[in-house]
């Protein structure tokens, strides 16, 4: 991990999208909202939010934030759910964020990535949710 | 479906009778240091809240500090220091994994290996008199939560009649449900009045534990009682069952994946074929 004065950088660009997470629409405005909330609670510095394109599988957005890292603390997703489906995406991502020496905030689950120990715990989230949206849906 | 009991060990039989007889089990903590930790902590934020820090001698039994915890933090600052308890407790990295602990056995045989955990453990304080803290009857079911999911709800004190829970039994929950809608232009009240007869308070002494089906009416009264109540609650699941509105992540988390499904989850097909 590179480890950069704390003066280079600046706040945490907050992420959102304008696909449906996991079948839900969630509207672009309501994210932001979650973001702000959860960066006001965190004492983060929050950062006008990218929004990914609608296209399905299409990340430019993310890519450009990414892009961004080393001038910022970290990035704030509204969920995990919107990262990339494939898990070797998945890894790559969280590859470049923890060697630009940032973290990975996502806002509706409250979870970080701040260190190459949070892997495990997104990817078993992440790889469990994967295998129940193969099953037949459940009515209560 | 007839379930096939075959393939359990008698003791799993007999916890799963029971559970589904009764809707809930109350027995002793399997892991009584982990519990006594659990408890430890409490009263160490507590103190440190109420600025007790200073004064080392703590000649009083551990329990005695939550008990009479309604004698330093009037009603109306209640809340707040309940809130600041629950930040303080789920701050502590090994928390859920001792509270998992004081019945994990259990929750293997009700439950299953494979476990989901609520990833913030709740508490409830429930002074004397206070009307400020009750939950009315209800099933966690009706307000988001999976059937699948149960409760495991841990008291810091010793917990019987009001100062506890009531649970409705599985028989008369069933006629509940059946006649629920009947209540749709009626109070929460009236409801429990309805049931009264046939609740079953939940007596749990500390050092035991309360595992129970949400999917059963239940709730609390004004705790009448002369001491507070402390309880602790968290929902699990399978892994691999259906969710609800609680969903996995944001308020789940699975903590007991085995290999077989680790290497499954982890598995992709051969890929590169083309007609």
């Amino acid at each position: 991990m590179n480890e950069r004065p704390e003066t280079l950088r600046s706040g945490y660009r907050g992420y959102i999208g304008s696909r449906p997470v996991l079948g839900s629409r969630i509207p672009q405005h309501v994210q932001n909202l979650v973001i702000r909330d959860y960066a006001a609670r965190s004492g983060l510095t929050f950062k006008l939010s990218a929004t990914e394109y609608a296209m399905p599988h299409c990340y430019m957005m993310l890519e450009q934030v990414l892009a961004e890292l080393p001038g910022l603390d970290g990035m704030i997703a509204y969920t995990l759910f919107m990262l990339p489906e494939r898990r070797g995406r998945r890894q790559e991502i969280y590859r470049r964020i923890l060697d630009t020496g940032a973290c990975l905030h996502t806002a509706v689950e409250g979870l970080v990535l701040a260190s190459e120990a949070d892997i495990g715990r997104l990817e078993d989230i992440w790889s469990v949710q994967q295998a129940l949206t193969h099953m037949a849906p459940v009515r209560f | 479906m007839t379930p096939s009991f075959d393939f359990l060990t008698a003791e799993e039989r007999a916890l799963g009778d029971r559970f589904r007889r009764d809707g809930f089990i109350v027995a002793p903590a399997e892991d009584r240091a982990a519990l006594d930790a659990i408890r430890d902590l409490m009263v160490g934020l507590a103190r440190h809240r109420l600025g007790m820090d200073e004064g080392a001698e703590r000649p009083d039994p551990p329990g005695r500090l939550l008990d009479r915890i309604g004698d330093v933090v009037p009603v109306e600052e209640l809340n707040a220091f309940r809130l600041a308890m629950i930040g303080g407790m789920n701050a502590q990295p090994w928390l859920r994994a001792a509270y998992f602990s004081v019945a994990r056995r259990t929750l293997s045989a009700i439950v299953g290996s494979e476990l989901c955990m609520q990833r913030r453990v709740n508490l409830s304080i429930q002074l004397p008199d206070d009307d400020s803290s009750l939950l009315p009857v209800h099933a966690d079911t009706w307000s988001g939560d999976s059937p699948f999911e149960v409760v495991l709800w841990i008291p810091l004190v010793d917990c019987h009649g009001s100062k506890s829970m009531f649970l409705l039994p599985p028989g008369p929950n069933a006629e509940l449900e059946r006649n629920l809608h009947r209540f749709a232009a009626r109070s929460v009240d009236e409801m429990f009045a309805a049931i009264e007869p046939d609740l079953t308070w939940m007596d749990v002494p500390y050092g035991h534990f309360l595992l129970f089906n949400q999917n059963l009416a239940h709730g609390n009264r004004v705790n009448r009682e002369a001491d507070a109540r402390w309880s602790m609650n968290c929902r699990f699941k399978g892994v691999f069952t259906p969710y609800a509105d609680k969903k996995l992540g944001e308020f789940f988390e699975p903590i007991t994946l085995r290999p077989a499904s680790r290497i499954g989850l982890d598995y992709e097909m051969p890929a590169g074929f083309h007609e």
